[in-house]
């Protein structure tokens, strides 16, 4: 039997079951519908939102939705603060990826500046959404991407204190270990999630393998990010080989902030030197690109999943 | 986890009741009695309803509540007419101001219009008549109380607008979209806090009746889009556009509208669509809505889920009834292609059936081949093809099928798909029926089934060598046998129908217990068989 696994990204997320749930209707509700459970192919999804949030989300339509209306609905709830670099190698990487979605200052932000700034710097810049939605995004991005490449120890209320890295590293490890897959297993990751896809699958040595993987919405492409997966990431061999058999696909659309302005890989992740990484634009709907189900609905999304299951 | 018992709990709790009734019972067991009435209601058991609902009146006969329940099992058992002689005297001897006058006058006032719902011609006397009486029995509630009493008002719009397109001068002195227009604006006027769950579909039936497709498309929209929308509340609404307003007979947008309810409740979990094969006949040829008013009907997704219930509607097309020759409908079959069954010649068309429908000698009270014949009645209900034989066969303890070959080769039908695997097993699996349920009638009807199990990969252990069974279980009943069952957003066919509807059947994979559960075959294992 095939399988997939699914890996989320950033901000606080419904219940395991019910967000796995969504991911797998949002595949088999595409034009190009991919109903895995249908087709005979298992999936599980790795969930790391409850190191960082005391409970998960209980609206879980508005995980479910299009709707752009709430900080949940464009993945940014949870209520994340910015996070504190503790030394100055972490100031030096919260100040750059901060000035890859914004030139504005936080007193700027705070003064209500207007839903589209009039020349537009950053990536979330682009984003035609009111700041009150998008201040919570960034912060969540900051916040996540952070702790897990500096390996923050974090605790939500009532949660003991996690190694973030470790923690995630390790139940990405036993997840993908715990399959009996008789067919193709495919990572699908997304946003923050794809980060840890790549850091287990290039950097962690017991780390099981795995047929394919698929990155969406991404920013495993900016440079700050790629510096942290030193020394094991080299653009000219940057492929996850050692763990990786089949293919990677990237899905990104232009105006993904999280995506930044490096949405494509395969000049950064080659392998011997050579592109093999497959780069595919997609344009979502609607105000806010980043939204996992925007990507899930994506025919061509499908059409990966299902060449890399062999379907 | 929630709190909610399961149905099966449920029935034998209510059978736990009904013996403790029949014995020196408490005032306690009465009251739970009468909570398990209500909850055999909330599960449409009404046979078990029924019967509990008749202990608790021979002990407490005068218990009102009892009585309209009692009232709603008949009306919904086909005994609208005993129903009524039941509710006439209950909501003479009540107050007005007693809680359930209005409930009793109101289940009064669906009594009628359940005979109106049943009778074949709509502008018969009888019809007319019982219009004529649920109106009468609908106003005097509304009117009493018109800011409480909305779905009293709802029905009374629906009958009157339908009165007037009969000619009927019944309740002269009301119009229909004055009274619509009330309803709407005692709605609205509900404070939110005080809106139950039939707020959005009443205030969506009341729109109707003001003809502005604008806030119909709307306020329908607000519930049928729903992530929670339910089905029983979408079947309702259905069954009153359809009976009551007749949209299907008004015009183009009505007709649309009509059909993307069915696609949307069809896709809710424990959804069921009836169809007759004039009405498959007519959805088949209808065009597809524009892609706006898909969506602002059916949601964001509203094209793919209207994609989906047409194809659908398409598969029923290759499903058969198998018929005794001038006679009687026995079972279903649908049509499958020799080659994707690994037979040759590749192209020759075959439909596939229980052996307990056809084989060779007429065993298990089935026909014999030369006794059957196959009508697609959703594609050409004229046309009867004889069976020339059977070509492969598997008993009723083993696969239970029979592969029949047709005498003329079948025209201008298609094929149905057979799935690559079976459905993953989990919570949210569910699988759907095309068959013609119980035999009644001609319609055809695709039940949502929730998936309990097979036997299949990986984890199934098949009991009867080569044979791999399903389990899957309807909310309401069974489909008759030889039904195609299919995975449930491809429309590909994973398994033949076998027995169904049974309490009791034990569990597969050597799971301890037993279940209601309907039993089907998986395709894969008869494709097998027959390869050999």
């Amino acid at each position: 039997m095939a399988h997939v696994t699914f890996i989320h990204g950033i901000a606080n997320k419904p219940a395991a079951a019910d967000l796995l749930r969504i991911w797998r209707e949002a595949l088999a509700n595409s034009a190009d519908p991919l109903p895995l459970g249908d087709l005979g192919v298992s999936s599980s999804l790795i969930y790391w939102a409850d190191l960082f949030y005391e409970n998960p989300d209980p609206d879980v339509a508005a995980h479910e939705g299009v709707l752009e209306n709430t900080a949940q609905a464009v993945d940014g709830g949870g209520g994340a603060q910015l996070p504190t670099p503790r030394t100055a190698e972490e100031a030096r990487f919260i100040d750059a990826m901060r000035r890859h979605l914004t030139e504005m200052s936080d007193a700027e932000i705070a003064a209500g500046p207007p839903a589209v700034a009039v020349n537009p710097q950053g990536a979330l810049e682009r984003v035609p959404l009111p700041w009150f939605l998008k201040k919570p995004i960034m912060n969540t991005f900051l916040r996540d991407v952070h702790h897990y490449l500096f390996d923050v120890e974090f605790a939500p209320p009532g949660r003991p204190p996690a190694r973030i890295q470790q923690t995630i590293r390790r139940r990405y490890v036993e997840a993908l270990g715990a399959q009996a897959i008789t067919g193709p297993h495919v990572v699908v990751s997304h946003s923050m999630g794809t980060v840890i896809a790549y850091d287990c699958l290039k950097r962690v040595a017991d780390c099981p393998r795995v047929d394919g993987l698929i990155t969406l919405g991404s920013p495993l492409g900016v440079d700050e990010v790629q510096d942290k997966l030193q020394p094991e990431w080299r653009r000219d061999d940057g492929f996850p080989h050692e763990r990786v058999a089949g293919g990677w696909i990237n899905v990104f659309d232009r105006l993904d902030p999280v995506c930044g302005f490096d949405p494509k890989f395969a000049n950064d992740y080659c392998r011997a030197g050579a592109p093999v990484v497959e780069d595919i634009a997609v344009q979502n709907e609607g105000a806010w690109r980043h939204s996992i189900t925007k990507y899930l609905r994506q025919p061509a999304v499908c059409r990966a999943l299902r060449r890399l299951l062999h379907l | 986890m929630s709190g909610e018992p399961t149905l099966d709990e449920v029935r034998e709790q209510a059978q736990k009741s009904l013996s403790d009734l029949r014995g020196l019972c408490s005032d306690d067991d009465v009251r739970a009695a009468k909570a398990l009435v209500e909850k055999l209601r909330n599960q449409r058991d009404y046979e078990l309803m029924g019967r509990l609902a008749e202990a608790v009146s021979r002990i407490d006969p005068k218990d009102a509540k009892n009585r309209r329940l009692y009232a709603q099992y008949l009306i919904d058992t086909g005994k609208a007419t005993a129903a009524i002689d039941l509710l006439q005297p209950l909501a003479r001897r009540l107050p007005k101001e007693h809680p359930e006058f209005a409930e009793a006058t109101g289940l009064l006032g669906r009594a009628w219009k359940q005979i109106f719902f049943d009778a074949g011609d709509k502008a018969s006397g009888g019809a007319r008549e019982a219009v004529k009486e649920a109106i009468k029995a609908y106003r005097v509630p509304y009117e009493s109380d018109p800011a409480k009493n909305t779905w009293h008002g709802v029905n009374l719009v629906a009958l009157l607008t339908r009165a007037r397109m009969l000619g009927m001068r019944v309740a002269p002195d009301l119009d229909p979209p004055a009274v619509a227009a009330q309803v709407v604006a005692a709605l609205q006027a509900t404070p939110p806090a005080k809106r139950d769950e039939w707020f959005l579909p009443t205030l969506a039936e009341a729109s109707l009746g003001l003809r502005d497709w604008t806030a119909i498309d709307e306020n329908i929209r607000r519930y049928v889009a729903a992530h929670d929308a339910k089905a029983f509340q979408i079947a309702s609404t259905l069954r009153q556009f359809t009976e009551v307003w007749d949209l299907e007979n008004r015009d183009e947008r009505g007709r649309a509208l009509v059909d993307m309810l069915r696609a949307r409740l069809l896709g809710l979990q424990g959804g069921e669509a009836r169809l007759t094969p004039e009405e498959l006949q007519r959805v088949r040829r209808q065009p597809v809505p524009d892609e706006g008013r898909l969506e602002a009907i059916l949601g964001t997704y509203g094209a793919q889920t209207y994609q989906w219930w047409k194809t659908g509607i398409e598969r029923a097309a290759s499903v058969a009834a198998i018929r005794q020759k001038m006679g009687n409908r026995m079972g279903t079959g649908f049509l499958l292609r020799a080659g994707d069954l690994g037979r040759e010649p590749a192209d020759e068309l075959l439909v596939l059936t229980n052996f307990h429908v056809v084989n060779e000698h007429g065993a298990n009270q089935g026909l014999q081949p030369a006794d059957a014949e196959v009508v697609f009645e959703a594609a050409d209900p004229g046309r009867a093809y004889p069976v020339a034989g059977i070509v492969w066969t598997s008993p009723v303890d083993n696969h239970d099928a029979s592969l029949l070959r047709l005498e003329t080769p079948v025209a201008g039908v298609t094929p149905l798909p057979i799935a690559a695997a079976l459905p993953v097993i989990d919570d949210t699996a569910r699988v759907y029926i095309i068959g013609h349920p119980g035999g009644r009638d001609l319609s055809f009807s695709f039940q949502d089934n929730e998936l309990l199990d097979h036997e299949g990969p990986p984890a199934g252990r098949p009991q009867i060598p080569g044979v791999c069974r399903l389990h899957y279980r309807a909310p309401t009943e069974g489909g008759s046998s030889g039904s195609p069952v299919f995975n449930s957003r491809l429309w590909q066919v994973i398994g033949l129908h076998h027995k169904g509807g049974k309490i009791g059947m034990p569990k597969l994979n050597g799971k301890e217990g037993t279940y209601g559960a309907n039993e089907g075959i998986s395709i894969h294992s008869i494709v097998a068989a027959m390869r050999g």
